[in-house]
């Protein structure tokens, strides 16, 4: 579904992903593991557009994304809940969400609704502007924002991030759910164990390349994921 | 009594024009968080045009339509070829990119028209309406009337439309703008240019009355600018009030002090708004969570 060939990207004269290679097969949930500063997230915002890409090629079902522009993926089955959450600070909550179907022109009333069953938060938040969310509510919100755009391909940049034990535990299973209801992923996660446990592949990255990929549950038991990224 | 109203309702007059600019003012700070000092040569280039047409024996409603189209080029310009290749440059640096762009402005216009001073007469006539002792030129409520609709029209366009609400995430988050899947350069465009077409009109409606030469941009902006401050930068409402209020007090000022003072108005009302209240009165202080 989606295709990532020799993918190298700069920030200015300094090249951070040195020829990335990585696949995401429909119905999968796909994990990348890393350190900070590995190039998880510029990887996923090549893949969304918003980060130019320098050389190689990405592919998404049957169009080449590598030059298309970055509003045009959104309509073609892309969200991406980025990390830092990015919502629309000071518009209501769901006025947020329905900005994440800005791309459909088909009725979102029921897609709103599964939204709020996910995160009943939101619902009784939903008039509120979205800055005055704790951080984990505003996480929510990013992530609903993403479900709202109907995607065949969600990218999820820390999705647990800052967020008390008990949400990231929501979170996952939120994740499982969106799977189970057709939606492919690719998730960035620092806490690779979690990330692991859910996911069907996972792919390590280390100073922008990709240094390991596998089944999940092998990548679990390797002892060079488990020394560098499980703490075991 | 009458004179106080003959002061009212000039003051409204003039206020609905300063609402107006402060409107254009809005519509780009929202989108873009600059503040376009440009907008007061919108505004110029609207009465000029319209000026020069009319002179020329184009009617009058094909003159006003093709002023404020001209205005309207001239702002997705100004963005295209001022504002979007500096869009990586700090937000003073596209602030003073604004002040020079109305430089250049004001001398291109001293070339493609001239430096005199003109007007046109009013749309429906010359002959003052007379209400309880004060008169009123018909102008005065095409200006009023005009002010007032480009807000409802603004408002109406920015909530209910989906091209509006593409400009307000814009405005709100490009980056997340733009993963939702909002052309975000587009919605830059598309402000610039009702802005500007807002300063065109304003220009158009209000040359009969105020007349208007290439260099008046510079107070009608700074007027503008100060009514934006009044009523809360960022706020449509605000802007709206604001270029009343200003309106209103400059010409109570030039009424009961002196007309010397006039001008003075409008920026001791800026120092006081910054005094007692800097997010003016419609304005939101920032709260941010991080």
């Amino acid at each position: 579904m989606l295709e990532v060939k020799g993918l190298v990207t700069a920030y200015g004269p300094i090249e951070v992903l040195h020829g990335i290679d990585l696949t995401v097969n429909e119905g999968e949930i796909v994990t990348l593991v890393g350190a900070n500063g590995a190039g998880k997230t510029t990887l996923m915002r090549c893949i969304s557009g918003v980060q130019p890409v320098r050389a190689g090629s990405i592919r998404f079902e049957d169009a080449d994304l590598t030059r298309a522009p970055d509003h045009a993926r959104a309509g073609l089955g892309i969200a991406h809940s980025p990390e830092g959450r990015q919502i629309f600070g000071d518009l209501e909550v769901e006025e947020n969400l329905r900005l994440g179907a800005y791309h459909r022109t088909d009725d979102i009333t029921a897609d709103l609704q599964e939204v709020y069953e996910l995160f009943p938060i939101l619902r009784d938040k939903c008039l509120q502007p979205a800055g005055s969310l704790s951080g984990g509510q505003q996480q929510m919100l990013a992530i609903g924002r993403a479900i709202m755009g109907k995607p065949k391909l969600m990218l999820l940049d820390e999705p647990s991030m800052g967020l008390a034990p008990v949400l990231v535990d929501q979170i996952l299973e939120v994740i499982t759910t969106l799977r189970d209801r057709g939606v492919t992923l690719l998730v960035v996660e620092q806490n690779a164990f979690a990330a692991l446990s859910i996911a069907d592949r996972g792919y390590v990255m280390e100073t922008g390349k990709i240094t390991l990929s596998g089944r999940a549950r092998d990548l679990i038991a390797d002892p060079r994921v488990r020394e560098a990224y499980l703490g075991a | 009594m009458s004179e106080l109203l003959q002061f009212l309702v000039s003051g409204v007059t003039v206020g609905a024009i300063y609402a107006a600019v402060a409107l254009g003012f809005t519509m780009i700070y929202n989108a873009s968080g600059v503040v376009n000092f440009a907008q007061g040569e919108f505004v110029v280039i609207g009465g000029l045009t319209a000026a020069f047409l009319i002179a020329m024996g184009v009617p009058v409603f094909l003159a006003a339509v093709l002023a404020v189209v001209a205005g309207t080029v001239v702002g997705i310009l100004l963005y295209r070829l001022a504002i979007r290749p500096a869009r990586e440059a700090p937000l003073v640096s596209l602030i003073i990119i604004t002040i020079g762009a109305s430089i250049f402005l004001r001398g291109a216009m001293q070339m493609v028209f001239d430096k005199q001073i003109h007007r046109y007469d009013g749309f429906s006539g010359e002959t003052p309406l007379r209400f309880a002792g004060a008169t009123i030129l018909p102008q005065s409520l095409w200006i009023i009337f005009g002010s007032f609709a480009v807000f409802v029209f603004l408002a109406w366009f920015m909530s209910r439309t989906r091209a509006g609400r593409g400009i307000r995430a814009t405005a709100s988050n490009r980056l997340a703008a733009a993963l939702v899947g909002i052309n975000t350069r587009w919605a830059m465009n598309l402000s610039f240019a009702l802005s500007a077409a807002v300063g065109a009109l304003a220009g158009v409606l209000s040359t009969p009355v105020t007349f208007t030469s290439y260099d008046v941009g510079v107070l009608i902006a700074l007027k503008g600018f100060s009514a934006t401050m009044l009523g809360g930068v960022g706020s449509p409402q605000g802007a709206l009030v604001g270029g009343l209020l200003i309106g209103l007090i400059e010409s109570l000022t030039a009424g009961y002090i002196s007309s010397d003072y006039k001008d003075a108005a409008a920026f001791i009302v800026i120092l006081v708004v910054l005094f007692v209240r800097p997010e003016g009165l419609f304005g939101k202080k920032l709260t941010e969570r991080v």
